[in-house]
């Protein structure tokens, strides 16, 4: 599918999850390099966010290999995944409303004194520190997020994949929740992360969006990969053949194409 | 969590629930069988010229019945020659009235029958009394005349416990500590106090200062209720008229922060271990005592007179009592006995308590009854 | 991690313009405001029995009973917080209570005398340790059921309160076990379970100081870290206001003597002669007191300092999120119903002393007092929010009523109806001001 020779930063090869009966994953391979957004599209179901599930740690896989650095990586929970410096911005968010913005970024992860005690203020400013890079406006760090906009809440998420300095970042629908101001931020989040070598997977619904910040794009369909093609390669019509066809580009006829119009 | 953890914990709970259950069982399964509720353990032994005598425990898991009352019947029962059989209804309303059945199927002459529910077993009764098989109604009423009622004469404890507090404290504040309201009895007792005392109450001469209900009997609750009354009269009082040993033993707790246990008279009842040892102290002045044994006694010779032929106004010791329900109840109520500091030694020859028990820190020869 | 609604500094509060008023003076001290209603709500309902009693119920006297008959519920409630946080609910306390009491009372009152004969020194620590061990295990066995098995708390618990109830009936066949060891005694309180009034002005001091450590420490590190300071006179009168609370409380405390045979009693055993007109020694804080509020920093520690706490108020937030940040969501709730256990436990080992007896009915209806305790001090059922001072503070709210009404004659059926009434409004007033800042 590439052509490059670099060791990818992540390979997933051949990964399968089954709900019951049903196959939510079945049979997909995706590799990221440094420096890279690869997006992953799709319709409702079919699979993108249980895929990136295993990756995180959130659901184990049931077959299947993960490398990281070309070596192969056990990730069973989301404690794994953190140490493989892999971070999750969630669609849902994945934030405790009724504590404040420090607690939810340092979640599991708290700063601690020397007494063993938590130690609030050193996280309260190194949530300012990178909130202050993020989004300057942002003051509230002594409520509880339930008390945040929508915007609000989703620089807490993002802060908090941030400060760790993760190498590898997922992101699940990281704009939905946003306006057009705030879009505009995330994707310059996007290109910054982009050029300290951070390789990100970006699920997104948004073909426009898909096409400004991606540089690979993987499409799947009922849980199976369709194809990964280079953003440079490909039209939007192509990509949304894919899609809703299934087919590649080149195997798509001509009528269904006009069918998607 | 994989299945063997899962199974494990279940087992666990397993383990304890049988546990909690297996006290009890060592001592029903001599005589009645603990499973299975209506099963017979005894068969009839004798032909039909011996009497046999039915006995149809609500629940037979509680200690009182094993130690006290079974033994007394049994014996009353062997004395007047009858043969005993038995069925433990597990605390089911429903099985029992089938138990009844069966006791009645295998031969019963006569029957006696601890109600688990004295309204849920009246279509049982009545069929018993059809056939001609008369019925006891052992220590709790069940409402049909027909029925000869055997119990502990409620209204006289609360007489006994007044009576031992006047005669200690015949003027002065009274504090009341009632039994939980929801609970018939506690009302009975409540009134045969008030009988006693109804005199010195409208002359002035004893004035109620404190009166309060005591949910479930609960003695941490007298306690407090007690401290509240302390406070409220800053010490001033004189007596304390507590309904059962258990609030006693509250009640004494709060007069002892106070200085004042053993100086200020408390009553009770049932004959707690515990509360008759606070008697031989000094600390509480009456635990009002009601015999199962002598319960059973009576409940087995009266059984044996009826299977018989007797008729119930011909069983020795009975009396007509207005039931709640407004039946005349031919019944035989029992008198409790009081112990004091003066006849502790009824309760040991008893042998319902130990020395050792009953005399724990009591100083050597300041009692009767102790060494 | 607690959640105070008047945290918000000044420069964060960029949604709504600063008041001018008696609001933003109490937002500039980060008051928690809910605490500061339900103090007011307590000082409405001492001062109408005050009258109501004619005069009794501010007593020293009678202050001081409430204190002790508090203690116990208070102490499990702080427990009952954390559970109900994360969003679970325990209904077997006041069945575990009935346990763990009777286990002890046996202990001291009939298999350690075989031993080590009665009243051995050693005694009342055994059972002490023996209940808090036993406690921690049924907490635990209950937790491991609801989290690694996957049976809902109010099931697993509603099981717990029965089983343990027979439990505790079937260890003794429904005896009462009584008395209990002399030292064990002490720590219900009573005439002889007191620290005096000396002992009783260290602590006001010892806490007095706590409180200015406190406050200054918090600043500094504010400073370090260059954030928002708190107004200097917030801070004074913080300080001012903790201090005289406390010292006041423990004078007004002190005015409660011993009555005058115990005095008398206690000075003869001393050897010292009685002055002809009497003698006033102060009873001071009671042990039982002295415990709860020591549990209660303690569970107060733990909930918004140490890991733990973070992790079961987050858990009640939201599982997922949780679970997702890395935490052992399980192991979490394990040792959330095992504190609870330990907490029952002296609970039991309070009530038990203070009763000089275990009944196997002891604690009948415990589990909902203490539930009530949390609830009214403004721990939502809904779980990840509750504090631990609000649960002692409900706690007091709930007896000062049971206490007040006896005080003044009112029978228990009625007792009853207030305390309902009381639970359903306290919840009722929280809910609508939660409704109205949100």
């Amino acid at each position: 599918m590439t052509t490059e020779t670099r060791t990818p930063l992540v390979q997933m090869r051949d990964i399968r999850v089954a709900f019951g009966g049903v196959h939510a994953v079945d049979g997909v391979s995706v590799d990221l390099f440094p420096g890279e957004v690869v997006a992953l599209v799709g319709g409702n179901g079919a699979g993108k966010t249980t895929l990136i599930k295993t990756l995180s740690g959130a659901h184990k896989a049931d077959s299947g290999e993960i490398y990281i650095n070309g070596a192969r990586a056990a990730i069973d929970t989301p404690r794994d995944a953190k140490k493989y410096a892999i971070e999750t911005i969630y669609q849902t968010l994945a934030l405790a409303e009724n504590i404040d913005a420090p607690s939810n970024m340092f979640l599991g992860r708290e700063l601690m004194t020397r007494w063993g005690t938590l130690d609030d203020t050193a996280m309260e400013d190194a949530a300012r520190t990178v909130m202050g890079r993020l989004n300057p406006k942002f003051q509230n760090f002594k409520v509880p997020v339930a008390s945040l906009s929508g915007g609000q809440r989703q620089s807490v998420a993002i802060a908090r994949a941030v400060h760790f300095n993760a190498k590898i970042l997922i992101m699940d629908e990281p704009t939905a929740a946003l306006g057009p101001a705030e879009t505009a931020q995330v994707s310059e989040l996007i290109q910054q992360l982009k050029a300290e070598g951070i390789g990100i997977f970006l699920i997104s619904h948004d073909i426009h969006d898909v096409f400004d910040l991606a540089d690979r794009i993987s499409v799947m369909l009922q849980g199976k990969l369709v194809g990964t093609v280079n953003k440079n390669d490909v039209t939007m019509d192509d990509v949304l053949a894919m899609i809703i066809v299934g087919k590649l580009p080149g195997e798509v006829t001509q009528a269904e194409l006009d069918e998607l119009h | 969590m994989k299945l063997w953890t899962k199974l494990l914990a279940l087992l666990a709970v397993f383990v304890l629930v049988v546990a909690a259950c297996g006290g009890d069982d060592d001592d029903a399964a001599d005589t009645t069988a603990a499973e299975g509720g209506g099963d017979t353990t005894e068969a009839p032994a004798g032909g039909d010229d011996e009497l046999i005598v039915g006995v149809s425990w609500n629940n037979y898991n509680e200690e009182r019945w094993a130690k006290s009352d079974e033994p007394a019947i049994k014996a009353a029962l062997e004395a007047g020659g009858a043969t005993y059989i038995s069925t433990d209804a597990g605390s089911s309303a429903e099985q029992q009235l089938a138990d009844v059945e069966q006791l009645i199927s295998q031969g019963a002459d006569a029957l006696i029958i601890l109600a688990q529910d004295g309204t849920a077993i009246l279509p049982a009764v009545q069929s018993a009394l059809e056939q001609g098989v008369p019925v006891i109604a052992y220590d709790r009423l069940i409402e049909d005349p027909g029925a000869l009622y055997i119990t502990f004469d409620n209204v006289e404890v609360g007489r006994m416990q007044a009576r031992v507090i006047f005669d200690l404290v015949p003027e002065g504040n009274y504090v009341f500590i009632k039994g939980n309201q929801a609970d018939a009895n506690a009302d009975f007792l409540r009134g045969g106090q008030q009988e006693i005392l109804q005199e010195a109450v409208d002359s002035g001469a004893i004035v109620n200062v404190g009166e309060s209900y005591t949910d479930n009997w609960d003695p941490a609750v007298a306690q407090t209720n007690m401290e509240q009354f302390l406070t409220q009269n800053n010490n001033e009082v004189d007596a304390v008229v507590a309904s059962n040993d258990g609030m006693a033993g509250g009640v004494v707790e709060a007069l002892r922060a106070q200085g004042l246990a053993g100086i200020v008279p408390v009553s009770g009842q049932d004959g707690d271990a515990a509360a008759l040892n606070r008697v031989a102290l000094g600390e509480q002045a009456v635990s009002v005592w009601k015999d199962a044994r002598e319960l059973g006694k009576a409940a087995g010779e009266a059984a044996v007179a009826l299977a018989s032929g007797s008729a119930l106004g011909d069983v020795s010791g009975v009396v007509i009592f207005d039931s709640p329900g407004g039946n005349s109840m031919t019944s035989i109520l029992l008198a409790p006995i009081p112990i004091t500091q003066d006849n502790l030694n009824v309760v040991l020859e008893a042998g319902w308590i130990d020395e050792a028990t009953l005399c724990q820190n009591v100083p050597a020869g300041s009692v009767a009854g102790c060494p | 991690m607690e959640v105070t609604d008047a945290s918000t500094t000044p420069e964060g509060s960029t949604e709504e313009p600063e008041e001018r008023s008696f609001g933003s003076l109490l937002r500039a001290t980060e008051i928690d405001t809910r605490l500061l209603g339900m103090l007011a709500a307590l000082l409405v309902i001492w001062v109408s029995f005050h009258i109501w009693s004619g005069g009794t119920f501010l007593t020293p006297r009678n202050l001081w009973n409430l204190s002790v008959q508090t203690s116990a519920v208070a102490i499990m409630a702080t427990g009952m917080v954390l559970v109900i946080v994360s969003r679970n609910i325990d209904l077997s306390v006041g069945s575990m209570l009935a346990v763990i009491g009777m286990a002890m009372a046996l202990l001291q009152a009939e298999i350690l005398p075989d031993w080590l004969g009665f009243d051995h020194p050693l005694t009342w620590v055994i059972a002490l340790l023996a209940g808090i061990a036993l406690g921690a295990a049924l907490g635990a066995f209950q937790g491991f059921i609801v989290a690694y098995v996957g049976v809902p708390s109010f099931i697993v618990t509603l099981g717990g309160l029965l089983v343990w109830r027979g439990v505790a009936w079937a260890m003794a066949s429904g005896r009462t076990i009584a008395p209990m060891d002399s030292t064990f005694q002490l720590l219900g309180g009573g005439s002889r379970g007191n620290i005096g009034a000396l002992w009783s002005w260290v602590i006001g001091i010892v806490a007095c100081a706590g409180i200015i450590v406190l406050l200054v420490s918090g600043r500094r590190q504010r400073i370090k870290f260059g954030f928002k300071l708190r107004p200097l006179w917030a801070e004074i009168m913080l300080g001012v206001i903790g201090c005289g609370v406390v010292l006041g409380a423990i004078g007004y405390l002190n005015r409660y003597f011993l009555p005058e045979q115990v005095a008398r009693q206690r000075l003869e055993a001393a050897g010292e002669t009685v002055p002809p007109e009497g003698v006033e020694i102060a009873f001071g804080l009671a042990n039982p007191v002295l415990i709860a509020i020591g549990v209660a920093l303690v569970v107060t520690f733990i909930a918004t300092r140490i890991r733990f706490g973070r992790y079961v108020f987050a858990i009640g937030g939201n599982p997922e999120a949780a679970e997702l940040g890395g935490i052992k969501t399980k192991l979490t709730i394990v040792k959330t119903f095992a504190l609870m256990g330990i907490l029952v436990a002296i609970g039991a080992a309070v009530q038990v002393a203070r009763l000089n007896a275990a009944v196997s009915g002891l604690g009948q209806l415990t589990e909902l007092y203490v539930i009530a305790a949390a609830v009214i001090g403004g721990t939502s059922l809904a779980g990840g929010v509750g504090t631990i001072p609000g649960a002692v503070l409900g706690a007091l709210v709930m007896q000062s009523l049971q206490s007040g009404m006896v005080l003044v004659g009112v029978d228990a059926p009625l007792q009853d109806i207030a305390v309902g009434v009381v639970l359903v409004l306290a919840v009722a007033i929280d809910s609508f001001y939660r409704r109205r800042s949100a």
